[in-house]
């Protein structure tokens, strides 16, 4: 079970350099054919600086920075009964290709809740505020894992 | 710019235009995890899948369907005005399924941060199992500048 006594823990940051050709792939792999994630030309036309990153541009950080692994390592959670409950973004500022943006996950929360068919789950909110190389706010995530017992 | 949403236009209860995706590839599946680093082999490895109790073998990347919301928003309103989107993972996603988002505006008020609208999302597949309940916000811009 989850190591509530990981509450308020804070994780080695994430630091990612973001790249257009990344925005890109993202936008492919979605199937988005929106011309602002993948044309500069276009997305300067819709009052952008450079194609901007997708809502969900954030899990390229989390996953290829390997965080999420060590961190429910660090919690005990078991990796093979955790499900991803949810996933809630705010927007401060746009990210964008040339942009270097660091993060520190922080677990906010772990409850123990008893679901509608009797079995016990552990909650664990994590949230992860990223700033730019300016130390501007940009995005912040947050994310609800439920682990089965 | 092209394809402004005003504030004015835009009244509670209106839907989001809706958007269909799919019927999803496993070959997608391949796609995504390149893209967003998430190799957990659930969602690329069959016997994998099998193994931990997915009888019909792998699932969607959650991520990859809330990828579809993103789109389906950011098509209606620009990824400028979006302020938050938050989804709750309702229901797993399995290639082959087609996934259609739709919403409606709930919520419309102006204040000190600008013209906010907020709307409900749902990603549903071609059986109307509810994949993702989800919402956003965004500051519009008002006609009267």
């Amino acid at each position: 079970m989850a190591d509530a006594t990981k509450t308020g823990k804070e994780f080695a940051p994430i630091v990612w350099e973001v790249e257009r050709g990344k925005i890109r792939e993202m936008a492919k792999a979605i199937g988005d054919p929106n011309p602002v994630y993948l044309e500069m030309e276009a997305a300067m036309k819709e009052g952008y600086r450079d194609i901007p990153a997708p809502p969900t541009f954030l899990t390229v950080p989390m996953m290829w920075s390997s965080s999420m692994p060590v961190l429910i390592n660090d919690l005990k959670i078991n990796f093979m009964m955790v499900l991803h409950g949810e996933e809630e973004y705010e927007f401060y500022r746009e990210i964008y290709p040339g942009d270097t943006i660091t993060g520190i996950p922080k677990v906010v929360s772990v409850e123990e809740k008893t679901s509608k068919t009797g079995g016990k789950m552990d909650m664990i909110t994590v949230e992860i505020l990223y700033k730019n190389q300016n130390d501007e706010k940009v995005a912040k995530a947050r994310t609800l894992m439920v682990e089965r017992k | 710019m092209a394809n402004d949403l005003y504030f004015e236009d835009v009244n509670v209860g209106d839907q989001m235009p809706a958007l269909s995706k799919g019927p999803i590839l496993k070959l997608q599946h391949v796609l995504y995890a390149g893209a967003s680093g998430d190799f957990n082999p659930l969602h690329t490895d069959d016997d994998f899948a099998r193994a931990v109790g997915m009888k019909d073998g792998v699932i969607t990347h959650g991520m990859l369907v809330m990828g579809f919301v993103g789109q389906a928003v950011t098509s209606w309103v620009p990824k400028r005005c979006l302020k938050n989107l938050s989804v709750r993972f309702a229901g797993m996603t399995r290639p082959g399924n087609t996934i259609t988002i739709t919403g409606a505006v709930t919520e419309k008020r102006q204040e000190a941060s600008g013209n906010i609208i907020t709307c409900d999302v749902v990603a549903r597949d071609e059986a109307g199992d509810v994949k993702i309940m989800g919402r956003f916000s965004a500051a519009l811009p008002s006609r009267q500048g």
